[in-house]
C-alpha cells in the first residue's frame, strides 16, 4: 500500500500506521502495551505545569480554548480525525529558550516530572536512572520538526497535544515516518514529552496490563545507536537511557507533537 | 533446579562487595575485564548473555515447580517410558562451548541441572569451562553444601552460589521441595558459603500470592539484614508448573515485588540495575544450553535456537536477537505473563517427549507476534 492511498496516516485506535518505510517497525500490532486512556483535566494540567514547570503566563481557560480548538480541526479533517480517537495529552510549557538541550532537561524539565509524580503519587517514586548526566550530550535528531517546537517555545508559552501513537517503531523509522506526516505533526522529544508527564503524571500508571515505554524520538543521544525514555517500573515511573539498535519493538512508543 | 542469575546486584555495591570485585581483579584480571566490558559491549548492541550449561538432570530432589523435570531421566522413563537415545555432550563439547563463548566476549556460566553438587564429573565442568576465562556460578538446593564442599568450590574456581530457598517456614519449604531436612541443610548452607567466601545469592520461586504474605516478607528481611542478594523468579507455566496453573503470577504480584525492591536486598533479573533496565533478558541476557547442546532462550522456555553441533553459537544467538518474541526489548516475562504466547508454548510442547521442541518447529526465523 502507499501512503496516497490512504485516507488517513492514523488507524481507528490512532495509531500512525508504518507504510512505505525503509526501517523497521511492526506492519500490525496485537494491542498489547497500551496506554489506558486518562482523563483530562485541563485545569488540573494547567495547575500542575505552572506549579512545576514554572507560570506560563497563560490563563486556564485559555490554555483550555487553545487545546479544545488544536483537537477540533484534527477531527475535522478527514486525514487527522483518527489520531484523535487514541491517546492524547494536552501539555502547556513556558516561554523559554536553552543553550543547552540536555542540560535544560536534566535540571528543569525532569525534576519537574519527579515532583509532579511525587505530589500526585506519594506512595509510589520516581526515578532517574541515567548517573552518567544530559549536559551536552542532547541535540534536535534531523528531519525531526522538534526544532519549530523550540522556536515556539522562544516566542511565548506553547500549548500541544502530545500524541504517543507511534507504536512499534524503530527510532529511525519514527523520524522517517514524521517526515512523511502533514505539516503540523512534530516528532515529540525531551520538553514536550516531560510537559505531557508533569499534566499528567500517571499517563503510565496501569495495573492490569504493561503501557508501552516512550522514547524522545527528537532527541539525538552521543552515541547513534542509544536514546533516552520515560517508563513505568510497576506503579513507578522512571528516566533512562538505552541502546535501541535501531530495532522495532512491540514495548516502544515514539510520540507525534502537535502545537495549538 | 529453576534458577537463573543475571549476575547483577541492583541495590548500591556495599564496601564489601566493592572488595569481592578487586579480589576478582587481582585473582582472575581477564575475568573481571571481561565483566567490566558487557555495558561498553550493550551500548555496542552487541550482547553478553549468562549460559546456563544443564550438564545433568540428576537430581536428589523432586520440588514442586521444577523447569528441569520434564528434561530429566527418570521423568522420560516413568512418564513417557522411554530412553532418551539423543547424543549428549561431553567435557570435549563444554571446551568447544566455552572457547566459542569467550570469543564473542561472553563472561559467565552457571553450572545448573538438575542439582549440580550431585554430579561426579563437576570439578572437571569447571576445569572445562575455565575458571581463567569465565566467571563460574552453581546453582544447588543446598543439600550437599557444608563448609568442606564450599571450601572446595572455592578452590577450583567457583565464585559463586545460588541456594534455593522457598519458604522461611521450615515445613512449607521441606513439604515444597518434596524433601525432609531440606530447609536445614539450606541454612548450613548459607553459612558454609559464606565462611568460604563464595558469592552467595539466594534464589526463591514466587507464585501467585506469595508476595503479599508475611513469609515473604520475613524472607526479605533475613536477605536483607545477612546482606545476601534475594533473587526471585516466578513460577511459570512449564516443567512441573504444567500441573499447578495456580502458581502463574498475575501483575499485582509483580507489582507488589517492585515495591518491596524500595526496601529490601530482592530483585528479579528485570529489576533495573547499574543504571539500566534488562526487561525479559531471553537471549539479550541469558541463554541454557541443554544436555544435549540445544540452546534455549531462557530456562522455561522449550523451544530450541539451534543444537550447537549444527549451529555456532554466534549464529544461535543471532536467531534469537532476531526473533520477535525473543530480541526486542520488553519488560515483562513472556512465558510467565504474555497469554497468546505461553498459550503458543503449552500448544507445541504438548506431548513432546522430548525437549526441547527443535529449531524449527518451535522457534523459527519466520516467526511474528500476529496469529
Ligand atoms: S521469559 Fe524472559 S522474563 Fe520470563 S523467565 Fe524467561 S527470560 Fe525471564
Amino acid at each position: 500500500m502507499n501512503l496516497n492511498d490512504l485516507t488517513s496516516p492514523f488507524d481507528e485506535h490512532g495509531r500512525c500506521l508504518p507504510i512505505g518505510l525503509g526501517a523497521p517497525a511492526l506492519a500490525q500490532s496485537r494491542r498489547y502495551f497500551q496506554i489506558t486512556p486518562p482523563q483530562i483535566d485541563y485545569a488540573a494540567i494547567h495547575a500542575r505545569t505552572t506549579k512545576h514547570l514554572g507560570d506560563t503566563g497563560l490563563a486556564s481557560d485559555e490554555f483550555v480554548r487553545r487545546c479544545e480548538a488544536l483537537m477540533q480541526s484534527l477531527r475535522d479533517d478527514p486525514q487527522t480525525t483518527n489520531i484523535t480517537r487514541g491517546i492524547a495529552v494536552p501539555f502547556l510549557l513556558p516561554q523559554a529558550e536553552h543553550a543547552d538541550y540536555g542540560e535544560a532537561l536534566e535540571q528543569h524539565y525532569i525534576p519537574a516530572v519527579e515532583h509532579a509524580f511525587a505530589k500526585t503519587f506519594p506512595q509510589y517514586r520516581f526515578t532517574n536512572h541515567d548517573k552518567a548526566g544530559l549536559s551536552g550530550k542532547l541535540s534536535v535528531a534531523a528531519n525531526s520538526r522538534h526544532e519549530r517546537l523550540l522556536q515556539a517555545m522562544q516566542q511565548g508559552p506553547v500549548v500541544g497535544y502530545y500524541f504517543p501513537c507511534l507504536s512499534e517503531y524503530s527510532l529511525p523509522a519514527a523520524l522517517e515516518r514524521v517526515q512523511s506526516l502533514p505539516e503540523q505533526f512534530l516528532m515529540a522529544g525531551g520538553y514536550d514529552t516531560s510537559a505531557a508527564l508533569v499534566g499528567t503524571p500517571g499517563l503510565l500508571q496501569r495495573t492490569d496490563g504493561y503501557p508501552p515505554l516512550l522514547w524522545l524520538a527528537a532527541v539525538q543521544a552521543d552515541k547513534p545507536l542509544a536514546g533516552y525514555f520515560y517508563e513505568a517500573y510497576g506503579y513507578n515511573l522512571t528516566f533512562n537511557r538505552r541502546p535501541h539498535f535501531g530495532q522495532a519493538a512491540e514495548y516502544w512508543n515514539s510520540g507525534l507533537t502537535v502545537l495549538g | 533446579m529453576t534458577t537463573m542469575t543475571n549476575e547483577t546486584q541492583p541495590n548500591k555495591l556495599t564496601p564489601e562487595e566493592q572488595a569481592k570485585r578487586e579480589g576478582l581483579r587481582v585473582r582472575k584480571p581477564y575475568v573481571a575485564a571481561k565483566l567490566a566490558a558487557i555495558s561498553e559491549m550493550e551500548e555496542r548492541g552487541e550482547i553478553s548473555p549468562i549460559i546456563r550449561l544443564e550438564k545433568s538432570y540428576l537430581c536428589n530432589f523432586q520440588c514442586t515447580h521444577c523447569s528441569a523435570e520434564y528434561y530429566m531421566d527418570r521423568h522420560q522413563k516413568k512418564v513417557f517410558k522411554i530412553e532418551d537415545a539423543r547424543r549428549k555432550i561431553d567435557l570435549d563439547d563444554i571446551r568447544e562451548l566455552s572457547r566459542q563463548a569467550d570469543e564473542l566476549g561472553l563472561a559467565r556460566f552457571v553450572i545448573t541441572g538438575g542439582e549440580p553438587l550431585v554430579m561426579k564429573d563437576f570439578d572437571a565442568v569447571v576445569e572445562a569451562i575455565d575458571p581463567d576465562k569465565h566467571y563460574i556460578i552453581t546453582d544447588t538446593n543446598g543439600w550437599f553444601l557444608d563448609l568442606a564442599t564450599a571450601k572446595h568450590l572455592k578452590s577450583i574456581g567457583v565464585e559463586k552460589v545460588q541456594l534455593s530457598l522457598d519458604s522461611m517456614i521450615e515445613a512449607e519449604h521441606d513439604a515444597f521441595r518434596n524433601k525432609p531436612g531440606s530447609y536445614k541443610k539450606v541454612m548450613r548452607a548459607i553459612e558454609a558459603s559464606v565462611e568460604a567466601g563464595l558469592n552467595l545469592l539466594l534464589s526463591t520461586v514466587l507464585v501467585k500470592g506469595r508476595a503479599k504474605s508475611s513469609e515473604f516478607l520475613e524472607m526479605c528481611k533475613f536477605a536483607t539484614e545477612r546482606n545476601i542478594g534475594l533473587y526471585v523468579s516466578y513460577a511459570k507455566p512449564t516443567g512441573s508448573c504444567t500441573d499447578h496453573p495456580e502458581f502463574v503470577i498475575e501483575k499485582e504480584d509483580a507489582d507488589i515485588l517492585r515495591e518491596l525492591e524500595k526496601d529490601y536486598n530482592v530483585f528479579t533479573h528485570m529489576t533495573p540495575s547499574y543504571g539500566s533496565f534488562k526487561g525479559c533478558i531471553t537471549v539479550k541476557g541469558i541463554i541454557t544450553v541443554t544436555s544435549t547442546f540445544e540452546v534455549t532462550p531462557c530456562p522455561y522456555i522449550d523451544f530450541s535456537l539451534g543444537n550447537l553441533r549444527e549451529t555456532p553459537l554466534k549464529e544461535v544467538l543471532a536467531r534469537g536477537m532476531r526473533n520477535p518474541w525473543l530480541g526486542p526489548y520488553r519488560p515483562d516475562c513472556i512465558i510467565g505473563e504474555d497469554p497468546q504466547f505461553i498459550k503458543l508454548h503449552t500448544e507445541k510442547t504438548k506431548g513432546v517427549t522430548q525437549l526441547p521442541v527443535p529449531w524449527g518447529q518451535g522457534f523459527s526465523d519466520s516467526d511474528t507476534l500476529i496469529g
